[in-house]
C-alpha cells in the first residue's frame, strides 16, 4: 500500500488549542519533506505541523520512518527535498546554536564521554546559551540544578554516568535535555531500555513539563497504549506516510489499529484515563470462540 | 581512587537558600560588569564567568614546577656540571645583558638554552597535538605519529634531503608540508559523508605505513652519508638545533595560542555522540576539522624542528588526563606534561651514555613503547566502550 493512498482517509486535523493559537502559526512545521538513506527513501512529501504547546506522539510500525523525521525535525539528518521549518525559516539556513536555544533534542542512544559525572553532563545542557566568556552563569546553575531536580537525579550529581543503571542514565539524560530550556523538546523512544516504573515516571515528567511550562514536546513512542494515553496530539505513521493524526480519542480505532499495525484488536476506552486502550484480538482465543 | 576524589559543590547560590548544583570540582571565577547594577545573573548581562577544574589547576601548577626544575637540571648538567646560581647567572647574562659576563656563558647560553627552549616548545607541540587528535580521534591510541603525520613529514624530508636539499633553513617547511598533506589526504579518504573516528585511524595508520616504505625507499637510494643524516633525523634528536629552530616554533606558537584556546572550549562537546552534541549546537563538521587541523600543524611544526620525536603525543595526553582525571584531555597538562617528557629525555639522552649522545626519540621510544603496550591491553578489556567510539 503505498503512502498517499493510506493518507486519503485521513480525518482533517482539528487541534484543541486551536483557540489559543488561532493567530499565530505552529513554530515547527514541514514542508514537502522528502528524507532518503544514501538511495533508500524513508519519507516523500511530507507535509506536517506541530502543534505549539501540546504533546504530540508518533507512533507506527518498525521501520516506518518516524525516529527518521523526528531525526530530520532535529537536523540530524538533512533532507532530501522539501524543509523543516521553525518559525517559517528553513532550519538549514539558522545557525545551529541558535536552533539549539530554541529546540532540544535527546537522541535514541546518547553516548556519554567518558568518566564524565552526572552534574558535568547535565551542565552540558547549557551549552548553547553559553559563550566562552561567560561558562557558568547564575541562569545555568539554576537551569541546572532545576532539571535534575525535576527528574530526580539530584542525589547522584557526583556519579560518574557509567556506573549508572539504565533507568537512572536515561533520566540523566532527559536532565541534560531539560536544562537546556527550549520551548521545543524532541524525544526519541525516550522510555526504551526503562522498566515499566521508569516508563510512567518519564511521561509523567513529559505532561508535567507541558503543562507547567507549555513545552511542546514530539515524541516517538514504541507503545501504542502509552502513546494514546499521554498524546495530546497522535501522529500514525506507516511507510514513511502519516495515516491518521488528531487527537488520539478521535482516531484511535480497531480499523486504525489493523491498517497501521496489521493486528487485529478491540479497542476500549482505558480505565484510568478513558483514553483510547487497545486490546490485542489473539488469534487463538478468537479461534476457541469460533 | 573515590576516596581522592573530590566532593560535590553544593552551595546556596540565591537568597531563597536553596542549594544550587554545579559539576563537582570546579571552581567558579565570576567577574562582574561594572556599572550594569542589575543582579541578574543572565547571560544577557556583561559579566563573564569561567569554570576551572580545581584539580587540573593543580596539576598544571604541579607540572609547570617540575619542568622547571626539570629545566634548571637541564642547564647544570651535562659534560661540565654548572651550579645552578651560575648557570642562572649565565642565562640572564648572555640573554638579557644582566649582570657580567661569566665563564659558562657559551656551555649554558649558546649550547643548553637554546636546546632546552627547542625541547620544551616541542613537547609542548606535540603534547597538544596529541590531545587534540585524540579528542577527535575518541581514541587513547590516535596520535600524530600513527595516524600518518610523522611519517608524512618524514617522507617528504628524507626524499628532499636524498635529492640535495640540506639546508636546514628549508627542511623543517617541507617538513610541515609532508605532514600537512599526510593529514589531508587521510581526512579525505575517511570522509564519508561525516567523519567517522575508527574509520579515520584505521586509514591513517594505513597511510602511516605506506609513507614509511616511501620513506625507506629514499634511504635505499640515496647517499650513504645523506641515509646516515636522514636516519638522525627521523629518530627525533635536539642535537645541534637552537635558535634557529626555536625562534620559527615559538612563533607559530604564539599565533596558534588564540585556537588553542578555542579548541579547549570546543573539545567539550567534540567529546560526546555526534547526534547529541549537534542537538547541543555544535557544528561538529567544522569543530573537528579545526581541531584536527591545529593539532596535524602543531605536530608537523614540531616535527619539521625536531623530527618525530615518538611517543611523546600520544603518551603526554594520556599521562596528563590521567592525573587531572577530567571527562576530556586537559589542554594546558598535556602541553606540560609533553615539555616536560622531552626535557628530561634529552637531558637523559646526553647524559646516560656519555660522551655519546643518544637522539632524544630514542629515549621517548623506550619509555613509550611499553606504555603503548599496557594502553593496548587495558582498552581491550573495555571492548564494548571502545566500540562506541565509532
Amino acid at each position: 500500500m503505498s503512502a498517499s493512498a493510506s493518507t486519503t482517509g485521513t480525518s482533517p486535523e482539528t487541534s484543541p488549542t486551536e483557540t489559543a493559537s488561532a493567530n499565530r502559526p505552529n513554530r515547527l512545521t514541514a514542508r514537502e519533506l522528502t528524507l532518503a538513506y544514501e538511495d533508500r527513501t524513508v519519507v516523500d512529501g511530507l507535509d506536517l505541523e506541530i502543534p505549539d504547546g501540546e504533546v504530540t506522539v508518533i507512533v507506527g510500525p518498525n521501520a516506518c520512518g518516524k525516529s527518521t523525521l523526528l531525526r530530520a525535525l532535529g537536523r540530524l539528518l538533512r533532507p532530501r527535498g522539501g524543509a523543516v521549518l521553525l518559525d517559517g525559516t528553513d532550519l538549514a539556513r539558522i545557525p545551529t546554536k541558535k536552533i539549539a536555544q530554541s529546540v532540544g533534542l535527546l537522541p535514541q542512544t546518547p553516548v556519554a564521554p567518558e568518566a564524565i559525572t552526572v552534574a558535568d553532563l547535565v551542565s552540558r545542557g547549557r551549552q548553547p546559551h553559553q559563550r566562552w566568556w561567560q561558562q557558568w552563569s547564575e541562569e545555568d546553575e539554576r537551569a541546572v540544578t532545576d532539571a535534575m531536580e525535576r527528574t530526580d537525579v539530584t542525589a547522584l550529581a557526583d556519579r560518574p554516568v557509567d556506573e549508572l543503571s539504565g533507568g537512572q542514565r536515561q533520566r540523566v539524560w532527559i536532565a541534560m535535555a531539560l536544562a537546556q530550556e527550549t520551548d521545543l523538546l524532541l524525544l526519541d523512544e525516550p522510555t526504551t531500555y526503562l522498566d515499566i516504573s521508569h516508563q510512567v515516571e518519564v511521561l509523567d515528567l513529559v505532561r508535567q513539563l507541558n503543562h507547567e511550562r507549555g513545552r511542546t514536546v514530539v515524541a516517538v513512542l514504541h507503545d501504542l497504549n502509552q502513546a494514546a494515553r499521554y498524546a495530546d496530539h497522535l501522529i500514525a505513521m506507516k511507510g514513511g506516510g502519516i495515516v491518521a493524526r488528531g487527537r488520539p480519542e478521535g482516531i484511535v480505532t480497531a480499523e486504525l489499529v489493523h491498517e497501521v499495525f496489521g493486528l487485529d484488536s478491540v479497542v476500549v476506552p482505558d480505565p484510568v484515563t478513558g483514553s483510547p486502550l487497545v486490546v490485542p484480538g489473539t488469534p487463538w482465543q478468537a479461534a476457541e470462540q469460533g | 581512587m573515590s576516596a581522592l576524589e573530590s566532593r560535590t559543590d553544593v552551595r546556596t547560590v540565591r537568597a531563597g537558600g536553596r542549594p544550587g548544583v554545579r559539576p563537582a570540582g570546579y571552581g567558579l571565577i565570576r567577574i562582574k560588569a561594572k556599572g550594569h547594577g542589575g543582579g541578574r545573573g543572565g547571560h544577557g548581562g556583561r559579566g563573564g564567568s569561567f569554570l576551572l577544574h580545581r584539580r587540573s589547576a593543580l596539576v598544571a601548577i604541579g607540572l609547570a614546577l617540575a619542568t622547571a626544575a626539570a629545566c634548571v637540571t637541564y642547564l647544570c648538567v651535562g659534560e661540565s656540571f654548572i651550579a645552578p646560581g651560575d648557570a642562572v647567572k649565565a642565562v640572564l647574562h648572555t640573554q638579557w645583558g644582566l649582570g657580567q659576563a661569566t665563564p659558562n656563558d657559551l656551555v649554558v647560553g649558546t649550547l643548553r638554552l637554546p636546546r632546552m627552549t627547542l625541547g620544551l616548545m616541542v613537547g609542548a607541540a606535540f603534547g597538544i597535538a596529541g590531545a587534540l587528535i585524540q579528542t577527535v580521534a575518541r581514541n587513547p591510541l590516535a596520535s600524530p605519529d600513527i595516524i600518518g603525520v610523522s611519517q608524512g613529514a618524514s617522507a617528504v624530508t628524507v626524499g628532499a634531503m636524498t635529492y640535495g636539499v640540506s639546508s636546514y633553513a628549508v627542511l623543517p617547511y617541507l617538513s610541515v608540508l609532508g605532514g600537512l598533506a599526510a593529514a589531508a589526504l587521510v581526512y579525505v579518504f575517511a570522509w564519508r559523508g561525516g567523519l567517522q573516528a575508527a574509520r579515520f585511524v584505521l586509514i591513517g595508520i594505513g597511510f602511516a605505513v605506506a609513507l614509511r616504505s616511501i620513506t625507506h625507499l629514499f634511504l635505499t637510494k640515496g647517499d650513504y652519508l645523506v641515509a646516515q643524516q636522514a636516519k638522525v633525523w627521523m629518530t627525533g634528536s635536539l642535537n645541534g638545533r637552537g635558535w634557529g629552530e626555536a625562534t620559527p616554533l615559538g612563533w607559530a606558537l604564539l599565533v596558534l595560542l588564540p585556537g588553542v584556546l578555542w579548541a579547549a572550549r570546543a573539545q567539550r562537546t567534540v567529546s560526546m555522540d555526534d547526534d547529541t552534541a549537534t542537538a547541543l549546537g555544535v557544528r561538529l563538521g567544522r569543530a573537528r576539522l579545526g581541531l584536527v587541523a591545529l593539532g596535524v600543524v602543531l605536530a608537523s611544526m614540531a616535527t619539521g624542528a625536531a623530527g618525530p620525536v615518538d611517543f611523546v603525543a600520544l603518551l603526554a595526553p594520556q599521562i596528563a588526563r590521567r592525573m587531572t582525571r577530567t571527562a576530556q584531555i586537559p589542554l594546558l597538562c598535556s602541553a606540560l606534561t609533553g615539555a616536560f617528557i622531552v626535557v628530561t629525555a634529552d637531558l637523559l639522552a646526553r647524559k646516560l651514555f656519555a660522551p655519546t649522545e643518544l637522539p632524544v626519540g630514542v629515549l621517548t621510544a623506550a619509555v613509550g613503547a611499553p606504555y603503548l603496550i599496557h594502553l593496548l591491553l587495558s582498552s581491550g578489556g573495555r571492548g564494548r566502550k571502545g566500540g562506541t567510539a565509532a
